[in-house]
């Protein structure tokens, strides 16, 4: 058992987000980093009992009101590693995670064959919670191992390529000129540099 | 350039989840290519969660316990980060590569055959089961869509290079609505073509010339 979590906290009702948004990161960072109950009982006492009045109003019904409310909280307990307090407030973090399980839970209640999910429309906006699309450095092949096959890639691909490994621009910077977001330079990074790596394959 | 962007109010409902799922599918693509309306929606997000999480709870409704939910889900054991797999998201057709958006990475494989129409025009389906159909069509410089107006609406996003269709020039990432009250033959005079990713709820209808005889079969082309 849980000795000691107070389960209401002094700030839990009488705070708007703006006000708490600072404190609620830091717990957030705590959870993620240590796991730290105290902290996530901090979080879950000020974000459960209003997540459940959302949810009340959006499923129409307590238990799925409730089985929103358990899986959301969920999530923020596993993947607060991935919050990241620089990108955004808590309570915007909350409600993404909340919007998607919503969307996903009404899709398969009503039957819909599940091949739009909510993962899939809002990707970009997710990124707050992940850099999943970084390069890593074994994922990087050096520009002599580039040759000729280079010219084989998409255009866009190759645009982007050229930009960061030939004219040594940051992501941002190629983000900028492009005027594309910084999430499809990464991923068309990502993209062409596995293209590239496929091609060395095949020329081996 | 970007001149065509989904109405803010679609902005909005997108980011708060309530807009219908094809629509919202439309706006996911364009919002990966448009930094502007991303940065709407970042924002939208933003104030969707202070509302949600702004203010007092109302002392009159009682809160369920949830303290044994809290506990259990502190219990739970930490669960492996999922290695993410990389997408493809390059659409092939005759040779050519596109890039799409990440939203529609997914139907790179569930793309019918491409099939050749007339005019330089090639269709590929894609199925989205109860929310309808959609299609990618590549318009071959000099491709044309017979003139049409709409019985329902039709949800045109441009991919890759530009076309015209007598109302406006369209360039990549433009995103346009199209109902019953607009007339417009799409055409690309572009030398690499037109990608579009497009949906209609209900047929064309073609309004000029020899087209007209192409009303009956409307259906098989493009819905
Ligand atoms: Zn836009």
């Amino acid at each position: 058992m849980l000795v000691g979590i107070p389960l209401e906290s002094k700030h839990s009702h009488a705070v708007v987000p703006k006000d708490c948004a600072d404190e609620m990161s830091s717990y957030l960072v705590l959870v993620g980093q240590s796991r730290c109950k105290r902290s996530f009982a901090e979080i879950f006492n000020y974000f459960a009992p209003r997540l459940r009045s959302y949810a009340l109003k959006q499923m129409g019904n307590e238990a799925l009101a409730m089985e929103l409310v358990q899986d959301t909280m969920s999530n923020v307990w596993q993947k607060s590693h991935l919050f990241n307090a620089e990108k955004g407030a808590p309570s915007t973090w909350i409600f993404t995670i909340a919007r998607n399980i919503r969307f996903d839970m009404l899709r398969k209640q009503r039957n819909r064959k599940e091949d739009i999910c909510a993962d899939d429309l809002w990707p970009v906006l997710c990124e707050q919670t992940a850099d999943v699309n970084e390069v890593s450095l074994d994922e990087q092949i050096t520009l002599q191992q580039l040759g000729i096959i280079f010219e084989d890639l998409p255009k866009k691909q190759r645009e982007v390529i050229e930009a960061i490994y030939i004219e040594g621009k940051s992501q941002q910077e190629v983000a900028d000129q492009f005027e594309i977001p910084l999430g499809t330079v990464k991923s068309r990074t990502r993209l062409a540099l596995q293209r590239l790596k496929e091609m060395l394959k095949d020329n081996d | 350039m970007i001149n065509f962007h989904p109405e803010l109010a679609h902005l909005r409902a997108f980011a708060e989840g309530t807009c219908p799922t094809n629509l919202a599918l439309m706006i996911s693509a364009h919002v990966d290519l448009c930094p502007r309306c991303q940065a709407i929606t970042m924002q939208a997000q933003e104030e969707a969660g202070l509302e949600v999480f702004s203010g007092k709870l109302n002392a009159a409704d009682p809160q369920p316990d949830f303290n044994d939910m809290m506990l259990q889900i502190m219990q739970t054991p930490d669960v492996e980060a999922p290695v993410l797999q990389p997408v493809n998201n390059m659409l092939e057709l005759d040779g050519k590569h596109f890039a799409l958006p990440r939203a529609l990475a997914r139907y790179t494989h569930k793309t019918g055959n491409w099939s050749r129409l007339v005019g330089k025009l090639w269709q590929a389906p894609v199925d989205l089961g109860q929310d309808g159909q959609a299609n990618f069509i590549y318009m071959e410089k000099g491709g044309k869509v017979p003139e049409h107006t709409h019985k329902g609406t039709e949800f045109t996003l441009v991919i890759d290079g530009q076309f015209s269709d007598g109302l406006a020039d369209y360039d990549c990432g433009d995103f346009t609505i199209m109902d019953s009250t607009k007339k417009h033959m799409p055409f690309s005079e572009a030398d690499e073509g037109c990608l579009v990713f497009t949906m209609v709820d209900k047929p064309l209808h073609f309004t000029s010339g020899l087209a007209r005889l192409l009303n009956p079969f409307s259906q098989l082309f493009f819905k």
